[in-house]
């Protein structure tokens, strides 16, 4: 019966249930700007009182409050810097002794050891994450279209063992390509580039033109020594050799048999690659004025190592 | 009474900032949805320097705030004071000298930030000969608003008129204070403070003007227009002036908040905050007193699209006014900070109660100022849905790949490094950015219909009568 009346009146509030302050103001249009006398709504005085004492509470327990001298410490005497320290050590402790063994053990006796194993692969991921992926791609999936390497195939330019693919990321790598076609610099002409093109189309068995791949396959090993660096059969400087002896891994030249392009296998591509030649580089990330730190690059290492084509030996 | 009305008040001039008004806010809309696109596909600048997301984006905000807002409450501070005082604004040539000296600072700005010309303060970005500039359109503006009030008709001052001074002197003060630098040539100039206090000063800069430009000035205008497009009185008088003072005396130490967990002392951090926390019930007061405007005429709602627009824009504001206090604690900052969830909240206020608080007032004051009716009140329901369909999707977006971005930044797994790099908190934000982009063009689309009706309004108000 005492609510009944109320909200009626809550519902259907008319001039008149509640008096206006009698203050008028533009009454142009016929009806003038007035305000009425309703209290205070008691929910919202209430919780503004709330929010003032849940402040000074705050104040009492937390710094608050600017002193000629300094500040209000709070009874709990918090302060963020302490509380990043506090952090700080803890994630220290956790990690001590992990770095520890991960600069004392070799990349292989890492591999070896599954836990140690799996702090290397998260370290490595967020490394990689944040240095590598902008070219390699997150997960390492490469990027064919500016010739940075896939890192999750077997495929390896300069080597897949864990020896090698610290030495790529530690003093980097510098794969040169010549150009070859004479206007960009080199000694073959329009005729004797098709020719070889066709030719590395027959490498890795592909529609060619068996009359031209033949002049190219002459001009391979002859005039323009691609042999020197690709090897006597185009399996590139890891796997080739020349006149029986093996090619310098630095060189970085590709397989050409296997179907797997760092610039791209069409055509034209291949035209490109050949007549202009190409140019890529690692940097080198570790050494002195290296972004990484050595353990960084162990952990690095072993995580490329892991994503797919890693080799033993 | 339009006669009289004409000869009372100056109307030339709220006519001539209502129009810049609409031509800065789709402008500035148009900006926005042109950098929330360069987000969603950063190829789009082209690499071009001068439209670069970097030059646009504060050309953006001081199209919104300062162009649009500004326009907006020059010309509803202009007709407010005039109609609650009975009197003519103080001086012509002071209205004048407003109205062409704030148009002249927008030009200033449209060319120089493209050309990479700022300070580099955010919301302060002009360069000092364009500070001084805005100070003396400033004094000006105070002068001429309160010579009005000085002259008025009227026993009292109404409220809405508390709001807009309230607003014009604290946005003097933060004004100045903020831009003290000694320039070293035509464009170049370095602060007077340095670090953290330069940070400090920038941010309680920042955040009163949020405080004072986009609250307490538009809460000045709801004051007037929600009374009149409802034929109400206000609900409360006493609750008006308890949440008018809080307000004020609350607001303006709030702005350590924006610098938590940086060279910021902590015993700042915590007053930004327990007096944010404290802001909450006097910033909810005048969404109270105009909702509760509408008690016993909630049926005007049905049929009244202006109305309509005030009413849910104290919603918006009731909402971003909750969300703020909340995330200015310490606990939530660490996550919401230097996330997109920072993003939606501000457009939350900003399209949600700003711009359609406006477009309110101005769908109310542009036909009586033309002594007209308005071309089209579908048209304005039309308006209505759009825009609010684009600040929901805008701001739901940006809560969605905010709160995203802030836990895939802090998770990190058993050994401590960290579970996702940069590139991939970026990478799923994506999707998220194109729902922003279209809420954003969906935005945009309801002040182009603004536009059409209006202009016909303006157009044919020879021939309709009021």
């Amino acid at each position: 019966m005492a609510t009944q009346p109320r909200d009626q009146k809550k519902q259907d509030q008319q001039p008149g249930d509640v008096s206006t302050t009698g203050h008028q103001w533009d009454n142009d249009e016929g009806y003038p700007l007035q305000e009425y006398n309703n209290p205070l709504p008691k929910w919202w005085l209430y919780t503004f009182y709330a929010t003032i004492v849940y402040a000074i509470v705050y104040w009492v327990l937390y710094p608050a409050w600017p002193l000629a001298n300094g500040f209000t410490k709070g009874l709990l005497a918090s302060s963020m810097y302490q509380e990043l320290a506090q952090e700080e050590a803890a994630a220290k402790a956790t990690r001590q002794p992990l770095e520890k063994q991960l600069a004392d053990l070799s990349l292989e006796e890492i591999a070896r050891n599954n836990n140690m194993l799996q702090f290397a692969m998260s370290s490595g991921k967020a490394v990689f994450g944040d240095n590598c992926a902008p070219c390699h791609g997150t997960g390492g999936v490469g990027a064919q279209a500016k010739g940075f390497p896939i890192l999750v195939d077997d495929d390896w330019l300069y080597g897949g063992t864990l020896a090698a693919i610290q030495e790529s990321i530690t003093n980097g790598r510098n794969g040169q390509m010549p150009a070859h076609l004479q206007t960009a610099g080199g000694n073959l002409s329009v005729e004797q580039v098709n020719d070889l093109t066709q030719f590395v189309l027959s490498l890795s068995q592909r529609a060619n033109d068996s009359v031209s791949a033949q002049r190219g396959r002459l001009l391979f090993s002859g005039e323009a020594s691609c042999h020197s660096c690709h090897g006597d059969h185009g399996k590139g400087s890891l796997l080739d050799t020349v006149g029986g002896q093996p090619l310098d891994h630095g060189i970085g030249a590709p397989n050409l048999t296997d179907k797997i392009w760092l610039h791209g296998g069409d055509v034209e591509t291949i035209r490109t690659s050949i007549a202009k030649g190409r140019s890529g580089q690692m940097p080198a990330w570790g050494g002195p004025g290296g972004r990484l730190s050595p353990l960084d690059i162990k952990a690095v290492t072993l995580y490329v190592h892991t994503l797919g084509g890693g080799q033993k030996k | 009474m339009t006669a009289v009305a004409t000869e009372l008040y100056d109307y030339a001039v709220i006519r001539k900032f209502s129009v810049m008004a609409i031509v800065y806010g789709v402008v500035g809309f148009l900006v926005g949805v042109i950098i929330a696109l360069e987000l969603t596909f950063p190829g789009l600048n082209a690499d071009i320097p001068y439209i670069s997301f970097g030059r646009l984006r504060p050309l953006h905000t001081s199209a919104v705030i300062f162009a649009f807002g500004g326009s907006v409450l020059f010309a509803t501070s202009y007709y407010v004071v005039q109609r609650t005082c009975r009197a003519r604004l103080f001086s012509d040539f002071l209205s004048n000298f407003t109205f062409w000296g704030w148009n002249l600072v927008v030009v200033a700005v449209v060319i120089t930030y493209p050309l990479g010309l700022t300070q580099g303060k955010e919301y302060a970005e002009p360069i000092w000969p364009i500070d001084l500039l805005i100070t003396v359109v400033w004094v000006a503006y105070f002068i001429n608003f309160v010579g009005t009030l000085a002259r008025r008709k009227e026993p009292h001052i109404y409220v809405a008129n508390w709001f807009y001074l309230a607003f014009i002197i604290t946005v003097a003060l933060l004004h100045i204070v903020n831009n003290l630098a000694i320039p070293i040539n035509m464009t170049d100039s370095y602060s007077i403070y340095a670090g953290v206090q330069d940070a400090m000063i920038q941010w309680w800069y920042g955040h009163n003007a949020v405080g004072f430009f986009l609250t307490a000035a538009f809460l000045g205008l709801m004051y007037y227009f929600i009374p009149k497009q409802a034929e109400r009185p206000v609900y409360s008088y006493r609750l008006s002036i308890v949440h008018f003072w809080a307000l004020v005396f609350l607001y303006i130490w709030a702005g350590p908040h924006h610098l938590h967990y940086t060279a910021l002392p902590d015993w700042a951090s915590t007053l930004g905050a327990t007096f944010s926390i404290m802001l909450l019930l006097p910033s909810w007061g005048g969404m109270i007193n105009g909702i509760m405007t509408l008690s016993g005429a909630w049926h005007k709602l049905r049929t009244d699209p202006i109305l309509r627009f005030l009413i849910v824009s104290l919603s918006f504001y009731g909402m971003s006014t909750f969300e703020g206090p909340m995330m200015s604690i310490k606990s939530v900052n660490a996550l919401s900070h230097y996330t997109d969830w920072t993003v939606g909240h501000v457009h939350s206020g900003a399209l949600g109660w700003v711009a359609m608080v406006s477009f309110g007032a101005l769908y109310h004051m542009i036909p009586k100022l033309w002594h007209t009716r308005i071309h089209s009140v579908a048209l304005i329901n039309l308006h209505f849905w759009l825009a609010t369909i684009g600040v929901v999707l805008y701001i739901v977006a940006m809560w969605i790949s905010g709160i995203m971005q802030g836990l895939m930044w802090r998770a990190y797994d058993q050994f401590g490094n960290l579970t996702y790099s940069f590139a991939e908190t970026v990478a799923a934000m994506h999707p998220y950015y194109l729902i922003r982009s279209l809420g954003g063009i969906v935005f945009l689309i309801g002040a182009l219909v603004m536009v059409y009706n209006i202009s016909l309004t303006i157009k044919n108000s020879a021939r309709v009568p009021a």
